[in-house]
């Protein structure tokens, strides 16, 4: 479907790229990134719309790199949505069916299934899009950019001035579209919840560079960079020495803590590293239950030191006995209330082997040191 | 807090009471030399009838041809970057600084160039003539037209040209379907105050055209030629039928406003 070959685009002082992907037929990709980390100029340079510096954009086979954007077939939903204010809501709708010429009863019958699929027709008949609600403008727009059937949508953080429940409502309605029109879909977005609930193959970017693609699962547990680590919420991030390789290939490793952790190709006996797990990964072992075998490395008493409060959870903020290193070990409120942990506490935390990732620190992948700031 | 808004409303009200005093003491003041007798038997003049009928026709035409280079240009300046644009925008906007005296200076030296040269013996000569004219008030209002259109188009979101793009429409057709009717509150405004502008031109007119009764004397020329020879009536006509052009022109600007809000 489109295949995108080492492009590189700049803005002003700011550089994209080089970017390398590769999206099939009726897939859907997020790619996540914070503010100001070139997801849209990315965006623009595929439509067409920013010419690249250097690099290839395919679409189905065809080399599009120097095609105009209305030759595409590529439909666009940027972040303030650019219905235009001038056309009533069919005027809007109709307005890419209309420039293109498409054949009116095909247009016909595809209005009348996308008026069904996003649940239009009391207000097709509107006469100002500026008095539509959010969801009512998202729903138009969206109609709008699938009625000339493109061959990709684009979808530019196209939820962010929405409230949560309308946001998702559009979002379940996204993966319907998806998967009932078969569009291919690349979706940008700096919200985690909504890139992890819709891509089935997701791409993070930061500073202009997609730094990891791959499956949600991949990306949420085994980050490929440390700025991909950091900025996907992981907490419990530890500069680690290698004291020794083990036969089965897992990692004895040393510094403030001692931890057992998964091997990887090319490790090496005092090689320094960054370990790190996901503070919902870590386990609380109660005391006087027996313990399976996955849980008896990496055990450690603690004492809690700071107890967060969010919306649904709260963090335990846990500093391991004999060391200055914290963990944060984050809980479901249910469960937060049945173990009715204090400040001062003392208790056992695991830190599961099988949950720790790990990033030579002599990798590209390790960009900037533990501290550099996102 | 409430008496010190009081007094912020008052400070700010008050210069634009005496503003407001200031204007109508101007105008009621032609009521001493007005009459409506006097008014009929001056527009049955013939010369003031062709000051009217050129004034409105060099205007149109002027403003017209302005309005029509405009919109581009301010595209331009709103949307692309091109090398030395600072110095371009700037170099515009020098009709606005520059006293409509020296801008016709500079028009008719410009005449004395092989350029002018040229264009003379092709049979475009400035002086005594409408082209004249309209040369002198399209050089003057240009500018005001480019200013005023770079900051309609600048308000339009690029986005939707974009979003068109993406549609189908290629880049003129974005322009004429989307950039065009979005613009369309800013560019009636731009043709009206470019035409009232016009209208009103005198210096460069003056300095180019000259003021030749019945050929190229236009309302304000034949208000400076009646008022050098101290023929009050026929100032104080011109002046009420200026008058009523502007207030039309300011009412015509605010009608089209509030519709298309």
């Amino acid at each position: 479907m489109i295949r995108i070959d080492k492009l590189i685009a700049q803005r002003g002082d700011f550089s994209l790229g080089p970017i390398d992907l590769d999206l099939g037929n009726s897939s859907y990709l997020t790619v996540l990134g914070p503010s100001g980390s070139g997801k849209t100029l990315f965006l623009e340079t595929c439509m067409g719309l920013i010419a690249p510096k250097s690099g290839r954009v395919w679409l189905d086979g065809q080399d599009v790199t120097r095609i105009a954007p209305e030759q595409r077939h590529i439909s666009y939903l940027p972040q303030d949505l650019a219905l235009f204010p001038h056309l009533d809501v069919r005027e809007n709708i109709l307005f890419g069916a209309k420039r293109r010429q498409l054949d009116k009863d095909l247009t016909g019958s595809r209005l009348v299934s996308l008026l069904d699929l996003l649940d239009l027709h009391g207000i097709i008949d509107r006469k100002e899009v500026g008095t539509l609600s959010g969801g009512e403008k998202q729903r138009v727009a969206l109609a709008r950019a699938l009625l000339p059937k493109p061959r990709l949508l684009f979808l530019d953080e196209p939820f962010s001035a929405l409230d949560a429940k309308i946001k998702r409502q559009l979002q379940i309605k996204l993966r319907e579209i998806n998967q009932q029109l078969g569009v291919t879909i690349l979706h940008v977005t700096h919200d985690q919840e909504e890139a992890f609930m819709l891509g089935e193959q997701m791409a993070v970017m930061i500073r202009g560079q997609l730094r990891q693609l791959g499956a949600r699962d991949d990306i949420y547990y085994r980050p490929a960079t440390l700025d991909v680590a950091r900025f996907l919420r992981n907490q419990n991030i530890f500069d680690m020495t290698i004291e020794e390789v083990l036969p089965d290939g897992s990692l004895q490793l040393g510094q403030a803590i001692r931890l057992s952790a998964p091997g990887y190709a090319g490790a090496e006996k005092g090689q320094r590293l960054a370990a790190g797990i996901r503070s919902e990964e870590v386990v609380i072992i109660r005391p006087n239950k027996p313990i399976g075998p996955e849980l008896q490395a990496n055990l450690f008493e603690a004492a809690v030191s700071d107890i967060l409060a969010f919306g649904g959870t709260h963090t335990l903020c846990v500093k391991l006995n004999g060391s200055d290193v914290t963990v944060d070990v984050e809980l479901p409120n249910c469960a937060m209330r049945d173990l009715g942990y204090a400040i001062g506490d003392t208790l056992r935390v695991c830190l599961r082997k099988r949950s720790l990732w790990t990033l030579p620190r002599d990798n590209a992948a390790f960009k900037g040191g533990l501290d550099d700031p996102l | 807090m409430p008496q010190r808004d009081t007094v912020f409303k008052i400070t700010m009200l008050l210069p634009l009471i005496i503003l407001t005093s200031y204007f109508l003491l101007l105008v009621g003041s032609q009521s001493a030399f007005f009459s409506l007798s006097g008014f009929i038997e001056q527009l049955s003049q013939s010369d003031i009838r062709s000051a009217i009928t050129l004034s409105l026709v060099a205007a149109t035409l002027s403003s017209g041809v302005a309005v029509g280079v405009a919109i581009p240009s301010a595209y331009a300046l709103a949307r692309f970057d091109f090398p030395c644009k600072r110095l371009v925008d700037t170099f515009i906007d020098l009709p606005m600084v520059l006293t409509p005296i020296a801008l016709g200076t500079l028009i008719l030296m410009s005449w004395n160039t092989a350029i002018g040269r040229t264009l003379s013996s092709i049979g475009l000569t400035l002086p005594f003539t409408l082209a004249g004219v309209i040369l002198a008030q399209f050089t003057v209002v240009v500018a005001i037209s480019v200013r005023m259109l770079k900051a309609t188009f600048e308000q339009v979101n690029p986005r939707q040209e974009q979003v068109a793009r993406l549609l189908g429409c290629s880049a003129f057709g974005g322009f004429i379907h989307v950039t065009l009717p979005l613009a369309k509150r800013g560019i009636l405004a731009a043709i009206i105050l470019t035409w009232a502008r016009a209208v009103g031109e005198f210096g460069a007119t003056v300095m180019v055209a000259g003021t030749a009764k019945g050929q190229t004397a236009t309302l304000p020329s034949s208000i400076y030629l009646a008022m050098s020879v101290a023929d009050l009536p026929r100032a104080v006509t011109l002046v009420v039928i200026l008058i009523g052009i502007s207030l039309l022109v300011l009412f015509g600007v605010r009608m089209v406003l509030e519709r298309n809000r």
